[in-house]
């Protein structure tokens, strides 16, 4: 189970960087078209994501990723991994 | 800001491997003049049988240049010349002949503790002058140098090296515009305090790009190297090699600090803005070594 607060910010810190409705964050949702990114975008990711949770990103993380859900999985159990405050 | 275009570098630069051992070949048996004497004759062989490149130099010398038919003329094959002498210098630069070779530097002294420092650094170039031969140059700081390349580059420079049971004196992340290892791979080398370079000015058929004016038109640049150029911590320099006669070069380096607003979105056209005025200048000294051979401005 993750924690709602968890998922707020991770929705928070997307729309603003994307600049997309946060309304339209919802787990179900596919990530990429969703964001409207490319592969070029996936730096801003490594970015937002090294900066706002704090632990690194590596290449192999975004295999497998399609959903907001997969996302939020993927951001929780690496917070888990490393100890990072949530 | 658009997608690739169909007249965009295709990733892939003319030049079979034969042709290429020949001047190897002429280089250390017979010296630089004998294979710059086969240059004159192999270059006059490109005008007409590399139609798209003569084409894009044909518009440079007319449309940027503002050149006369007949002054076209001439500059075309030297032109061609010019970058035939810019891969034979480089492959005598990086064959043991780089002492024979006289180097003059235009090297602000922030960039020299930046090289000489422990951090790694993004070094952006271009399809101008001939860059290469100063890699054994970056060597003397005792740091790994990486060249970021198109994965259809990579696969053939590959080659050559291995006809020749050769080392290259730096290593390649390639890119493949169907994957983001390479950007990975550009963040572990700067992290390791590696130097990490790649060109600024190649547009490839699926990279976003942003339109700027270069020379006096309007030109799409690359995207890319300056998204990760804003966003990376490590400083980024510009640098260009220019020739400036028989075995003799001016390496021209430039620092770009970026500012903490430049390092998010959007931040990459403040680095490119930076390059492109940079580019120009060092261009504009030695308009004959431009050899982005494809149509660049629109």
């Amino acid at each position: 189970m993750i924690d709602q607060a968890l998922i707020n910010k991770i929705n928070s810190v997307l729309a603003e960087e994307f600049e997309v409705d946060v309304e339209k964050i919802v787990p179900e949702a596919p990530l990429m078209q969703t964001l409207d990114l490319d592969s070029l975008d996936l730096v801003d990711m490594v970015v937002l994501i090294e900066h706002n949770f704090g632990f690194t990103v590596v290449a192999k993380d975004f295999v497998g990723i399609k959903t907001f859900n997969d996302f939020y999985h993927f951001i929780n159990n690496r917070l888990n991994e490393t100890g990072a405050p949530k | 800001m658009r997608q690739g275009h169909p007249n965009d570098w295709s990733g892939k630069s003319r030049g079979g491997v034969a042709g290429y051992l020949v001047f190897v070949f002429f280089i250390r048996k017979l010296g630089l003049r004998a294979a710059y004497v086969l240059l004159a004759f192999v270059a006059l062989y490109f005008i007409p049988f590399s139609p798209s490149t003569t084409r894009a130099v044909w518009f440079y010398s007319r449309k940027i240049l503002g050149k006369s038919r007949l002054s076209s003329v001439i500059f075309l094959y030297t032109n061609y010349f010019n970058l035939g002498v810019a891969l034979i210098d480089k492959t005598a630069a990086s064959s043991g002949l780089y002492d024979n070779f006289t180097f003059q530097f235009d090297e602000p002294r922030d960039v020299s503790d930046i090289l000489a420092g422990n951090s790694g650094a993004l070094i952006i170039g271009a399809h101008f002058g001939n860059w290469e031969v100063g890699a054994p140059y970056f060597g003397k700081y005792g740091k790994k140098m990486n060249v970021v390349m198109i994965d259809a580059e990579y696969r053939n420079i590959k080659s050559l090296l291995e006809k020749q049971n050769k080392l290259s004196a730096f290593s390649v992340i390639p890119v493949s515009e169907d994957s983001i290892d390479h950007v990975f791979m550009i963040k572990d080398a700067i992290s390791r305090g590696e130097y990490v370079a790649m060109q600024g000015d190649r547009l490839t058929q699926k990279g976003k790009s942003y339109e700027s004016h270069f020379m006096g038109r309007r030109a799409s640049f690359p995207l890319g190297p300056f998204v990760l150029a804003s966003r990376t911590e490590a400083p980024v320099i510009f640098y260009f090699a220019i020739r400036e006669g028989f075995k003799r070069y001016k390496f021209v380096f430039r620092l770009f600090r970026p500012e903490e607003s430049v390092r998010r979105r959007g931040g990459e056209v403040n680095v490119l803005n930076a390059y492109i005025k940079e580019l120009e200048s060092a261009v504009r000294t030695a308009p004959e070594q431009w050899y982005n051979f494809y149509k660049f401005w629109l």
